[in-house]
């Protein structure tokens, strides 16, 4: 349960002590309905195929991953030993949610699935993300993706 | 994650997210968020439940037609227990490989590490079974036997060579962990009937029934009085959870 007050100690106030970076303002970028977009998943689960190079500290950098990597290629090196991965290790889908994207495609619901999707490691300082995020946005536009979908561990 | 959020979005890609942390969610801002009730490592909910983790990315995925920013929605539905799981007691789920008796209470190093070498040898068996069943395994980077090798000379006070692609030892030292973690339970569930513990129930097993969780935390004791500070923050932090 990821509820804050619910999460035993010290987990409850290692989390809740974790500093929050400020943004004076949302950014708003816009684009099409729903059913014209390209997604391409961005994680934080520090996951990456498996002979790419292991997460190893906490440098803001990521790995590409390609839409069709087999699931057997995908490992994780995230850095905590404090969330669960037996539901990683039973279903991929769990935290990279790959195969539900291709079927949402297959039924409209979304326009299309990306080519190459990404992973951070995210107990990674936020400041060191922000060059790497840049990069990744060009990317992103590159592969014309007009969603990016973010999903934490 | 929000952060990042907010750092794509300035460059002119429109992200929504799931959301594990409400309240760091809450103050980062990013322009949209689903917040969900589920477990740290399950963003999506359910393994193995597509219906459901159909209904958690539509919820996060509608959010990119949202009239104003930011917007920070609650999923509103727990994630459900899966049918046929083996659920969050000791009672309910026991892990059907029976170690010889005592085997994880050896007192000495040598006695331990032997109870660990076997161990690992007791559940290979299990976990080759489990890899061709689903086709699939977590490990990284160590096969059990290396990673048991790593930590067995690591105690013993031999230096520790690990292999190029992991980096440093400090770095070596954690990937093994996790890997040997990740052997564990693939082999435990693969033993006929042993059905699928909840992630408390398989973490009650492995730090407290099992040899491997002992040498663990003698590596993270060993670890606190290495000279490299990698090798200290490693013991400290990186590879034995927190409350354990």
């Amino acid at each position: 349960m990821a509820r804050l007050d619910q999460l035993p100690e010290p987990m409850r106030s290692h989390i809740a002590d974790l500093p929050c970076p400020h943004f004076e303002q949302t950014p708003r970028a816009s684009g099409p309905e729903l059913a014209k977009r390209r997604v391409a998943i961005i994680s934080t689960a520090g996951l990456h195929r498996r002979e790419d190079r292991p997460f190893g500290g906490m440098e803001g950098d990521y790995r590409v991953i390609e839409g069709d990597t087999p699931a057997g290629d995908l490992v994780m090196t995230h850095i905590s030993t404090n969330f669960d991965r037996t539901g990683f290790q039973q279903d991929w889908n769990l935290v990279f949610p790959i195969d539900r994207l291709r079927e949402l495609a297959a039924d409209g619901v979304i326009g299309s699935v990306a080519n190459y999707h990404f992973s951070f490691m995210g107990a990674t300082d936020p400041a060191k993300m922000a060059p790497h995020a840049e990069n990744l946005a060009r990317l992103l536009a590159g592969d014309n993706v007009d969603a990016a979908l973010l999903v934490p561990v | 994650m929000g952060a990042l959020a907010n750092y794509l979005e300035n460059e002119g890609i429109p992200t929504t997210q799931i959301s594990l942390i409400y309240e760091h969610t809450e103050a980062i801002r990013p322009p949209r968020a689903l917040w969900v009730p589920f477990e740290l490592g399950r963003p999506l909910g359910v393994p193995g439940d597509a219906v459901f983790q159909r209904k958690v990315l539509i919820g996060a995925l509608r959010l990119l037609e949202a009239e104003s920013v930011p917007v920070l929605e609650v999923f509103p539905e727990e994630a459900p227990a899966k049918a046929g799981d083996a659920g969050g007691t000791d009672e309910t789920w026991a892990c059907p490989v029976r170690f010889s008796p005592g085997q994880a209470d050896e007192t000495g190093p040598e006695k331990r590490m032997q109870a660990f070498r076997e161990e690992v040898a007791e559940l290979r068996n299990w976990y080759d079974i489990g890899v061709q069943k689903r086709g699939r395994t977590a490990l990284s980077h160590f096969t059990p036997e290396d990673a048991a090798a790593l930590f067995c000379d690591y105690l013993s006070g031999k230096d520790i060579l690990p292999p190029d692609e992991t980096g440093p030892p400090a770095v070596a030292l954690r990937l093994a962990a996790q890997d040997l973690k990740a052997f564990y339970y693939e082999a435990a569930i693969s033993r006929p009937g042993a059905g699928i513990p909840d992630s408390e129930a398989f973490t009650r097993w492995y730090w407290n029934q099992t040899a491997a969780g002992q040498i663990l935390r003698d590596v993270k004791k060993r670890c606190e009085t290495d000279g490299d500070k990698e090798m200290r923050m490693a013991g400290r932090m990186f590879l034995v959870p927190m409350g354990i």
